[in-house]
């Protein structure tokens, strides 16, 4: 132990100790520096702190003071620039994304007309929540990938080709971007939801429709129906309710319209003005325009004060 | 000259102001501890999760003095939202808890082993059917809850280890040998823990039911049978009636694997009742040296 603290005094956040290789190491030198004996107690203190075992990981513990990390190398630690929920649904066709075109910036709506809904390639679709930066870091490393299979392919026309990624693929391979970056404590801050169809063996497109996410950790799974962030809780539950493996097009669409236009309502970080997308079998990956969608402000539950409903009131 | 020489052999009256009373570590905790059991620093979560805060400024160790609370305790959640304790800033978690729960039981010549299907994450249900079970061989099955992106990249190694040792010893590994190799893995990832709680079931060399149980760093150990997840408080007293009939009058016999698929039943629901993490469906797989047969058995969906 003596020997390793000597070795490595300086560590750099492309190797940023994990919580519990910065205790190890502050035992180390604890032991080494064994004459001062102030030191030891400082280090002991902070040491018997941040052992303490409290539920919740390394997210309820105090930081360890003392972290060793050289400027310029730092880590994520919140996001700043941030998209809200994405709606994903399986129907006859194929798969459905929707997202509104909003970006925040803590509680300003600064970009009122950002792309969420991204084509990785000519039969994947993807959609982001969370950090725009990391997206827009995540769509251009599908893109550099689509390129390269493209390129090394047997043929260069596209119809004729089927080395092109389907969506399990990207999202596997997207799972284990994610893994890997939380596993060096600098995630990439997002909900990622993939559309698209899976692969046959032979290569070619399946008829089968596939629809997957990955969060932030990489915890992957796939699903009928999927939502990320406030869409969880308020459209996840209404499109469970109106879910029907068959749905044609337009039942699919205002489905999610509808999600979008409560979810307007009542997340304070989305927006009206929304974006469609949707992967085909035979159409391949169209992603619409922006577009408004009318709200209606005249329920009585918006207008009237709930404290004059004459019952205990509330807001 | 003859002052000088006095004042330097003379012995300075105030102590040094790097030189304190505790001498080693052991000896200053051991001095804290000594004080009203309240004011401690703790060593381990079971004591209350109470913390104090400290300071030394060389000289004096002074403890919960300042602005800061003494021996505040934390909610069962463990999030204070700096209430009783000095704020801090959040950190990123790479660790998520995404719940379920897994048991397995071990027989004469089978292995019965469930989980149930829901994925959760803080209140949410993030899906109702994914699969806790992962066969390792036609023999063996890995039974995982915790972390789900772990658990995923736990088995994505193993299967690797198992390609690697079928390729290199012309046969697929036996159930004790995955046993062994699965809890070196664990601990190879030792400061830095892969958060699964697995139980291990299959068929050994000689056709017995064989069951392991480990914790999240690879101590494990054969055992009857095992429970681990969230609901694992609510199996484990059970199976140590049914299964090894303690603290029972009447004559222990052997089960067979129908009567035991039917306690697992029971158990589930048991769990599904009171586990918010446990519900939606189970998974049963039944293991025996010809094959594995498997069922999938509703649970309430609350």
């Amino acid at each position: 132990l003596k020997d390793d603290a000597k070795k490595s005094p300086v560590r750099t956040s492309q190797n940023a100790p994990t919580p519990f290789q910065i205790l190890y190491f502050k035992y180390a030198t604890a032991i080494s520096t064994i004459p001062s004996s102030t030191s030891i107690l400082t280090t002991a203190l902070i040491l018997t702190m941040s052992l303490s075992l409290q539920p919740g990981g390394s997210s309820t513990r105090a930081p360890p003071t003392g972290t060793l990390s050289a400027p310029g190398n730092a880590v994520t630690t919140r996001p700043i620039t941030t998209g809200t929920s994405v709606l994903g649904i399986k129907y006859r066709d194929g798969v459905m994304l929707a997202a509104d075109t909003l970006c925040s910036y803590g509680s300003l709506a600064k970009y009122k007309n950002a792309r969420r809904l991204l084509p990785v390639n000519s039969r994947t679709l993807i959609g982001g929540s969370g950090e725009y930066s990391d997206l827009q870091a995540i769509d251009d490393l599908l893109r550099r990938n689509a390129l390269e299979d493209r390129c090394t392919a047997d043929s260069l026309y596209e119809e004729e080709n089927d080395a092109e990624d389907c969506a399990k693929e990207v999202w596997s391979y997207l799972r284990a971007v994610m893994y890997n970056r939380r596993s060096k404590m600098n995630p990439l801050w997002n909900d990622i939801v993939v559309a698209g169809f899976r692969q046959n063996d032979d290569g070619s497109t399946s008829e089968e429709p596939f629809l997957g996410i990955v969060d932030k950790i990489g915890t992957a799974y796939e699903d009928d129906i999927l939502a990320t962030g406030f869409g969880g809780y308020i459209a996840l539950p209404l499109m469970r309710e109106k879910y029907r493996p068959d749905m044609e097009e337009g039942e699919a669409r205002a489905l999610l319209e509808d999600s979008l236009r409560i979810l307007f309502y009542r997340d304070c970080r989305a927006l009206n003005r929304v974006q469609i997308a949707k992967v085909t079998r035979d159409g391949g990956v169209l992603v619409s325009d922006p577009y408004e969608l009318d709200t209606y402000w005249d329920f009585k539950g918006f207008v009237t004060n709930k404290g004059e409903m004459g019952t205990d009131g509330g807001w | 000259s003859d002052r000088g020489m006095e004042k330097r052999n003379q012995t300075p009256t105030s102590p040094n102001p790097h030189a304190t009373t505790m001498t080693s570590f052991l000896s200053a905790t051991a001095a804290v501890r000594s004080r009203n059991g309240e004011k401690c620093l703790p060593i381990h979560n079971s004591e209350g999760g109470a913390t104090i805060s400290v300071s030394f400024d060389g000289q004096n160790l002074a403890i919960g003095t300042g602005k800061y609370p003494t021996a505040s305790y934390h909610d069962d959640v463990g999030i204070d939202h700096g209430i009783t304790q000095a704020p801090w800033e959040r950190r990123f978690s790479p660790y998520e808890f995404n719940g379920g729960t897994t048991l397995a039981i071990s027989g004469k010549d089978y292995a019965v082993v469930a989980a149930d299907t829901r994925l959760s994450s803080g209140y949410e249900i993030l899906s109702r059917n994914i699969s806790k079970l992962h066969p390792l061989t036609e023999k063996c099955v890995l039974g995982s809850a915790g972390c789900k992106t772990d658990v995923d990249q736990l088995r994505s190694v193993l299967d690797i280890k198992m390609k690697v040792y079928a390729h290199n010893h012309r046969k697929p590994m036996a159930t004790p040998s995955v046993a062994q190799m699965l809890g070196n893995t664990l601990y190879y990832k030792r400061f830095f823990p892969y958060y699964a709680f697995n139980v291990l079931a299959g068929v050994d060399s000689e056709g017995k039911g064989a069951v392991y149980s480990y914790d999240a760093i690879g101590s494990f150990e054969r055992t009857p049978f095992s429970a681990s997840g969230s609901g694992q408080s609510f199996l484990i007293p059970l199976m140590d009636n049914v299964i090894s009939h303690k603290n029972r009058l009447d004559e222990k016999r052997d089960l067979e694997a129908e009567e035991v698929v039917e306690i697992v039943k029971d158990a589930f629901i048991t769990a599904g009742e009171r586990d918010i993490y446990t519900g939606d469906a189970v998974e049963i797989m039944i293991i025996r040296s010809d094959g594995i047969q498997k069922e999938l058995f509703q649970l309430k969906a609350d």
